[in-house]
């Protein structure tokens, strides 16, 4: 290992991205990810454009109507129109709800017997469609308490909401994006590190000097590491300022777990890079193996324990649920060093780094 | 032959001598659209519960049997509120129940009896759902008799399957990200070998080559597609068709051209494969969010909702949606043909002009 062809490797590649004009790529791109899907991923639904058909025009339905247009949830709007009318403002995507109340809807409250309300939902949003009906029902439960008499025998749940009190989306989506572009960035660069050179024919001047892989090796990812680090810190102040994050953890945990994160997506960046002889390959095959499974298996959308059998065990042999279990660890349950599983976790991260190093070293061989 | 038509060939015979892309290619069209129908379930389902129960009486018992699948898994027990808060802080519990000792007294002496929830609320989406469910099971114990009930039609998707939603979406995602790259790889290759210029300066129209090497990948995309469709989105997911699926493929058509366009351009501006790498997820990513995909446009953002007339996606997608789900007409898709149209002829004006010509 000599430090003199390391630092040689180091400065050239630096020289190399800054003429590229690709020095800042490496900030943008990762902000650019974290920004848009921070703001642009909303599991919670608001605005439901919803078309009430009142048949009844009482008293009551014009209450539950009030209800409706009350809640922060519905953009409501009430027409004289038919059913048939009424669904073909769905088909045509301008409606994505109708709610439709009978005629003597009124009376039969009143009376005590069960009348019934029809509603028609686009579900072609499967989640929204199942949320926007959950939502009809707290109106219409709201309604029907109204006219029922409490009872003190009813059993009441009492929830505590741990990590997220306020269900907010951002606390739910930006951490886990965090760990997307820390791991779909830097393996992206290290992809086209190699295969450039294959490409270009330049390798052989590799193959041909006294250079070992070793030093081939880590004085190609020195420069990207070096590059890339910088966004931890860049991440951190924009998800805390921009997205009003709370941080519970230990920012030295976050910060060194990060780093081997990094290493890891180096590494699989570095493989991918050696297996492959062309940079398209390289860049596709890249995108293919870290943005579905980053997104699928970091826990962002599902919950590692709701997975079922398969999904649960290849959700254990990618990387990503590991720095995902730390990273929400640090932004919202704050254990930091005094849970055995991060530090469990934070060891595996670290295994892996080494793991994808020396198999692509063993894959990179001097070849005339 | 016409030049446009040795052009295509000889793009489509290097296409078809590289192994490695064939394959990747192929996988994209159908084991990356498959995982994501098939591994992607947004609703709450298998939810991992625990319980800590202390008043050891039929009522709990009663309760507890009524967590089962496909929302819950089987639960867990735990002796005390530590143990249990301790699974849900290592997130191996979801969910906490913890029935108190006098539960089942207040039940009976009619005390607002009360049971406590721990939630693990990192996946907000879902912890709401959760809580959701134990609301009915809750409600139907109390047999809480209300004069109003609800009919609820799902329409275009009755049982809200997620397979359908995102296997569809994932193949737009996997047409828009491939057409992008293979495009403008195929346009920025000859640009660092040198080539480009010497095609240039060939006596033929270099309009018709943009063309021709562009509608070369045009055909990989397009035959990637039919594959997609008939392999993964009907054999394997059973994914309703309510509208033409001849709509389907002119749409798809139109969108992947435009897209190509997109390449176009974004070869225009780079020099290196690794530029194009960068700037396709710059450009691609505000495309993907503008298009409805995540957030309905209209609950962005009204500088969003404008700015999205611009995403050549938001028109595919609700096209596409509206083909499949909701049995759309030729008529009713009109729009969605204009503006994707409308795009490309941009995008191609722009192309010609930047990359078209050698002074």
């Amino acid at each position: 290992m000599r430090l003199r062809v390391i630092k040689a490797y180091f400065v050239k590649e630096l020289i190399d991205l800054y003429r590229s004009k690709l020095i800042f790529m490496p900030y943008l791109v990762p902000l650019l990810i974290v920004v848009l899907f921070g703001y642009g991923i909303k599991m919670q639904v608001t605005g439901v454009r919803v078309l009430i058909l009142d048949n009844d025009h009482s008293k009551i339905s014009r209450t539950l109507i009030s209800k409706f247009e009350h809640s922060k949830y519905f953009n409501t709007t009430v027409e004289n129109i038919t059913e048939e009318e009424g669904l073909e403002k769905i088909k045509k995507a301008s409606k994505d709800m109708i709610v439709i109340i009978p005629s003597s809807f009124e009376k039969n409250i009143l009376k005590g017997t069960q009348s019934e309300i029809g509603v028609f939902v686009d579900a072609s949003f499967p989640s929204r469609s199942s949320t926007m009906t959950n939502y009809v029902q707290g109106v219409i439960y709201n309604l029907a308490q109204d006219y029922h008499i409490k009872s003190s025998q009813m059993i009441q749940l009492n929830n505590r909401n741990l990590f997220n009190q306020s269900l907010r989306d951002e606390e739910m989506i930006v951490p886990g994006l965090i760990g997307l572009v820390l791991l779909v960035s830097p393996a992206i660069l290290t992809a086209l590190l190699i295969s450039k050179e294959k490409e270009k024919g330049t390798i052989f001047n590799f193959y041909s000097s006294s250079v070992t892989g070793a030093e081939f090796l880590i004085a190609k990812l020195s420069a990207i590491f070096t590059l890339t680090s910088l966004n931890i810190f860049i991440l951190f102040f924009v998800v805390i300022f921009l997205f009003d994050l709370p941080f519970r953890g230990n920012f030295f945990l976050y910060w060194i777990s990060s780093e081997l994160y990094i290493l890891v997506a180096l590494g699989f960046g570095l493989l991918v890079s050696i297996v492959v002889s062309s940079q398209i390959v390289a860049i596709v095959v890249t995108l293919m193996l870290t943005i579905l499974p980053g997104f699928l298996y970091s826990g962002m959308l599902m919950p590692i324990s709701s997975m079922n059998n398969e999904a649960y065990i290849i959700a254990h042999l990618y990387p990503v649920m590991y720095y995902n279990h730390i990273i929400y660890d640090t932004f919202l349950v704050g254990q930091g060093f005094d849970s055995s599983l991060n530090i469990l976790y934070l060891s595996l991260l670290a295994g892996y780094a080494l793991l994808f190093f020396f198999v692509g070293l063993f894959f990179l061989k001097k070849e005339i | 032959m016409h030049p446009f038509f040795t052009i295509l060939l000889k793009e489509l015979l290097i296409f078809f001598r590289s192994t490695g892309l064939v394959l990747m290619v192929i996988y994209f069209f159908t084991a990356e659209v498959y995982v994501a129908g098939d591994g992607v379930e947004v609703e709450a389902k298998n939810i991992s519960i625990a319980i800590v129960d202390k008043s050891a009486g039929g009522i709990s018992k009663k309760i507890i049997s009524s967590l089962h699948a496909p929302e819950f898994q089987t639960p867990k027990f735990y002796t005390s509120q530590k143990e249990l808060s301790d699974a849900i802080y290592d997130r191996d519990i979801m969910i906490g129940l913890i029935f108190d000792e006098d539960f089942e007294k207040n039940y009976y002496k009619h005390l607002n009896p009360q049971i406590n929830i721990l939630v693990d609320s990192t996946t907000a989406s879902q912890s709401l759902m959760a809580l959701g469910y134990l609301q009915n099971i809750v409600m139907d114990f109390n047999k809480m008799q209300l004069p109003i009930t609800m009919k609820i039609h799902k329409l275009f998707n009755q049982n809200a399957t997620t397979s359908y939603f995102m296997s569809l979406s994932e193949l737009l995602s996997v047409i828009t990200l491939l057409t992008v790259i293979l495009t403008a790889v195929v346009f920025v290759k000859e640009k660092e070998n040198g080539t480009w210029d010497i095609m240039l300066l060939m006596p033929v129209n270099p309009k018709i080559i943009i063309l021709a090497k562009s509608f070369s990948q045009i055909i990989i995309v397009m035959i990637g597609t039919f594959l997609s469709v008939g392999i993964v989105l009907f054999k394997g997911f059973n994914i309703p068709l309510n509208g033409s699926l001849l709509n389907f493929f002119i749409l798809t058509f139109f969108y992947v051209w435009t897209t190509a366009g997109l390449g176009l351009f974004i070869a225009a501006v780079s020099k290196t494969v690794t530029q194009i790498a960068q700037l396709s997820i710059v450009i691609m990513m505000p495309i993907i969010f503008l298009s409805g995909a995540w957030t309905p446009i209209y609950a962005m953002h009204p500088i969003l909702q404008t700015l999205s007339i611009f995403s050549p996606l938001r028109y595919y997608i609700e096209g596409s949606e509206s083909i499949f789900f909701r049995g759309s007409g030729f008529i009713d898709l009109l729009p969605y043909f204009g503006g994707v149209i409308l795009l490309g002829i941009v995008l191609y004006w722009y192309g010609f002009r930047k990359i078209g010509k050698l002074f």
